[in-house]
C-alpha cells in the first residue's frame, strides 16, 4: 500500500505565545480510516484545519497524493472539510446544499444525476426538497456527509463527526461510516475525543496531548500495549502499578505482592499496565493464594452493567479495577460486595509502560 | 377586577402610541391639507362651518396643485434619487465595515462599535457644519490640496449635490451600521469556510452565502438610513447649492416661508403616503418571503 498518500512533515503552529502543535510528523496510506484522538486543546482540531486550508502552518509542509497543498486555498485543494456543526446552508434546501459544490462545473442535468446518486446512497432521496431546519440531526450529518462526498473528494476530514448524535444513533451511524468509507475507498481522516468512537472507526489513530503525537498505531496496538502511561489512561480502564526490581523477581509496595516478568526492565523502577478484563477473578474457597501474579482483596465496589460486571477491589492501599464477563445467567455467579476474593492474570497480560 | 382589566388591555398600549403620535398628528395635517388657505391666524378656514346651517367647506384643489406642478413632484423624486444613491452609498461602505467588526474578536469589536456610535455624542449640526469648514474654499481640505501643489485653485467642493450626499452617507452611516452588525454579528463563520472547501472563491462566497443570509440585516438598515433621507431638510440646506431641490426643503419653505399651511400639509400627507404605502407593501411581500425560505 501507498504508505506516501498523505504527508504530514514538521507541522507547527502557535497562536500568539500558545504553541498548539509542534513538529508533527505523520504519513497516512491511501484508502486509510485514521483518527485523531486528543481531549480538548491538544490541537487535533488546529491539525485537521491546517490540512483543511484554514490555518497556515508556521512550518512544515503537507503533501496529498505527491502534490504540495501547503500553501494553497481550501477552495483549491482536491479535498473536503465536514464541519462539527455540519455548516449546512440554511438558505437552501437539502438539494442545493448538496449541488453547492459542483454548481459550477455541471450542466443542469449532470448536477440532478450527481444528486439522486449521492441522496441515494445515504438514504436521503425523500429530503431533497426539505429545508435543513426540517431535518433532524442524522439527517443533517448525512446531507453535510454528501455535501462533501458528491464532490468525489481525494481526502475527507471530519471534525467530531458523530458528537452532535444521540448515543443510540451514533453507534449506528458509525458503522455506516465504516462501511461507506470502504464502498468508496476514500482515505478518511477524522478528530475526536471520544476514545471509543476513535477505536471503532479507526484503522489507525494517532494519540495527541499538548500539540504532539504520543502514539501513533492500530486500535488493538495502542490498547494492548501502550507505550505511554498518558495513552494506557486515556485508552480504556487502566490498573497502574508502580512496580520495582526486588531480588529475582519485581514488586509492588501498593500491593505488596510479587510480580513475575517475561521481559527484563531497562529500569530498577517503572509503571506497569494491567487491563481490567485480563485479571480473573475467583472465590477465595477454591483456591490458595499463589506467591506470584495474584492477590486477594475484599470487592469494595460492584456495578453490574449487563454483559460484564465491574468491580473494584481493595487490597492494601490500592483499588484495582476488574471487569468480568457474565458466561453465566444465574446470578449467583456474581460476588457481592465485601466478598474476599483472589483475583490472578498471566504474565503475558502485563505491559510495561515505557514513559 | 380593575386589574384584569388593566391586564387585558396592557398588550395594546404599543398601539396607543400609535394613535397619539401617529395617527392623530397624520389626522390633523389631513385635515390641514384639504382646508381652504387664507391670511389669519391659522392660516386656512376651518372645514366645518357652523354660520347658517350645517357646511363642510373642504377642498382637494390644494392636492390639484402639488401633482400639476413639476417642482414639487420634481423635487420629490430628486429626493427620493437622494435617499437612494445614500443607502446605496451607506451599505457599500457599512456592509464591510459591519462584517469586519462582527467577526473581529470582543475586545477590538467593543472598541470598533464605541467608535461607531461616538459621533451621536456631539450635535448633528455641528457635526455637519464642521464638514462646511473642511469642504469651503478656503477650508482645510482646499489649503491642504493648493499646498501639496496638486491644484492650482480652490475646487468647488462645497453647496452642490456631492456635497449633500456626502453629508449624509457621514450622518446615517451608523443607523446602517447597527442593524448590519446586530445581524452578521450572529452569521456562523464556518459557512462561509464551508463554501470556500467546497470550491468558491472569496468573491463566489460573498455572493453565494454571505449575501443571501444577510439580506435582513441589508433590509433593515437600508429602510433605517432610505426613510428619514427622503425628508432631510438640514443637510441639504447646508451643503446643497441651487442645483438640486429637494423635498424637505420645499415644505420648509412652503410652511415658513409662504405660510401656505393647506398646501404644505397636502405635500407632506402626499410624501408620506407615496414613501409608506410601497415600504408597507414591500414588508408584506418581504415577510412572506423570508417566512418561506425561513431566513
Amino acid at each position: 500500500m501507498d504508505n506516501n498518500f498523505l504527508v504530514i512533515e514538521n507541522i507547527s503552529k502557535s497562536f500568539g505565545d500558545n504553541k498548539v502543535l509542534e513538529n508533527i510528523n505523520l504519513n497516512i496510506s491511501k484508502s486509510e480510516f485514521f483518527g485523531l484522538l486528543g481531549s480538548s486543546g491538544s490541537g487535533k482540531t488546529t491539525l485537521l484545519r491546517i490540512l483543511g486550508g484554514f490555518e497556515k502552518p508556521d512550518t512544515g509542509r503537507v503533501i496529498l497524493d505527491g502534490t504540495d497543498i501547503t500553501n494553497l486555498e481550501p477552495f483549491e485543494r482536491p479535498l473536503n472539510y465536514m464541519f462539527q456543526s455540519y455548516a449546512l446552508f440554511p438558505h437552501l434546501n437539502v438539494f442545493n446544499n448538496l449541488a453547492f459544490g459542483i454548481k459550477e462545473n455541471f450542466t443542469q442535468k449532470e448536477i440532478e444525476i450527481n444528486v439522486r446518486n449521492i441522496a441515494e446512497l445515504l438514504s436521503i432521496e425523500h429530503l431533497l426538497n426539505r429545508r435543513i431546519k426540517q431535518l433532524s440531526g442524522g439527517e443533517q450529518q448525512r446531507v453535510a456527509l454528501g455535501r462533501c462526498l458528491i464532490k468525489k473528494p481525494k481526502l475527507l476530514l471530519l471534525d467530531e463527526p458523530l458528537a452532535a448524535l444521540d448515543k443510540k444513533l451514533r453507534s449506528k451511524t458509525q458503522l455506516e461510516l465504516t462501511t461507506l468509507q470502504k464502498k468508496l475507498k476514500i482515505t478518511f481522516v477524522f478528530v475526536t475525543h471520544d476514545q471509543e468512537e476513535a477505536m471503532s472507526l479507526s484503522d489507525r489513530m494517532a494519540i495527541m496531548k499538548n500539540g504532539l503525537i504520543l502514539e501513533c498505531s492500530s486500535p488493538e496496538e495502542i490498547y494492548e500495549n501502550p507505550k505511554s502511561l498518558y495513552t494506557a489512561n486515556f485508552i480504556g480502564i487502566a490498573n497502574i502499578i508502580e512496580i520495582y526490581k526486588k531480588d529475582e523477581n519485581f514488586y509492588s509496595d501498593d500491593l505488596c505482592i510479587n510480580f513475575k516478568l517475561n521481559k527484563e526492565l531497562k529500569n530498577t523502577k517503572t509503571n506497569i499496565l494491567l487491563r481490567p478484563e485480563k485479571i480473573k477473578i475467583q472465590s477465595k474457597n477454591n483456591l490458595k493464594t499463589s506467591s506470584f501474579n495474584s492477590f486477594s482483596g475484599e470487592i469494595l465496589e460492584k456495578s453490574y452493567l449487563g454483559s460484564f460486571t465491574r468491580y473494584e477491589i481493595k487490597i492494601k492501599n490500592m483499588i484495582i479495577s476488574v471487569l468480568d464477563q457474565n458466561f453465566n445467567s444465574n446470578s449467583n455467579y456474581n460476588f457481592p460486595k465485601g466478598e474476599k476474593v483472589i483475583c490472578s492474570w498471566e504474565s503475558e497480560s502485563i505491559k510495561v509502560l515505557e514513559d | 377586577m380593575k386589574n384584569r382589566l388593566f391586564e387585558k388591555y396592557f398588550v395594546f398600549s404599543p398601539y396607543f402610541w400609535l394613535v397619539l403620535f401617529f395617527f392623530i398628528p397624520l389626522a390633523i395635517i389631513f385635515k390641514i391639507s384639504i382646508s381652504i388657505s387664507e391670511w389669519g391666524m391659522p392660516p386656512y378656514q376651518d372645514i366645518f362651518l357652523f354660520d347658517d346651517g350645517f357646511k363642510i367647506n373642504t377642498t382637494f384643489e390644494n392636492y390639484v396643485y402639488i401633482f400639476s406642478d413639476y417642482y414639487y413632484i420634481g423635487s420629490f423624486v430628486n429626493s427620493l434619487i437622494l435617499a437612494l444613491i445614500s443607502t446605496f452609498f451607506c451599505l457599500l461602505i457599512g456592509f464591510p465595515l459591519a462584517f469586519y467588526i462582527a467577526t473581529s474578536n470582543i475586545r477590538l469589536r467593543n472598541i470598533l462599535l464605541v467608535l461607531v456610535v461616538i459621533p451621536f455624542w456631539s450635535s448633528f449640526l455641528l457635526r455637519v457644519y464642521a464638514w462646511k469648514i473642511i469642504l469651503q474654499n478656503n477650508g482645510i481640505l482646499n489649503v491642504t490640496l493648493l499646498n501639496l501643489g496638486i491644484t492650482s485653485e480652490p475646487l468647488q467642493l462645497l453647496y452642490n449635490q456631492y456635497a449633500v450626499i456626502m453629508g449624509i452617507v457621514y450622518t446615517y452611516l451608523p443607523l446602517m451600521i447597527l442593524p448590519l452588525y446586530g445581524y452578521l454579528n450572529k452569521f456562523d463563520l464556518n459557512l462561509i469556510e464551508a463554501s470556500k472547501d467546497l470550491g468558491l472563491n472569496r468573491i463566489k462566497t460573498f455572493f453565494k452565502v454571505i449575501l443571501p443570509l444577510s439580506v435582513p440585516g441589508i433590509v433593515a438598515g437600508s429602510l433605517l438610513v432610505f426613510i428619514p433621507v427622503v425628508g432631510e431638510f438640514i443637510i441639504p440646506e447646508m451643503l446643497g447649492g441651487s442645483d438640486r431641490l429637494y423635498y424637505g426643503k420645499i415644505l420648509w419653505e412652503e410652511f415658513f416661508v409662504n405660510r401656505n399651511w393647506p398646501g404644505a400639509s397636502a405635500l407632506a400627507f402626499s410624501g408620506i403616503i407615496i414613501l409608506v404605502l410601497p415600504i408597507v407593501i414591500f414588508q408584506i411581500l418581504y415577510s412572506r418571503w423570508s417566512q418561506k425560505n425561513e431566513i
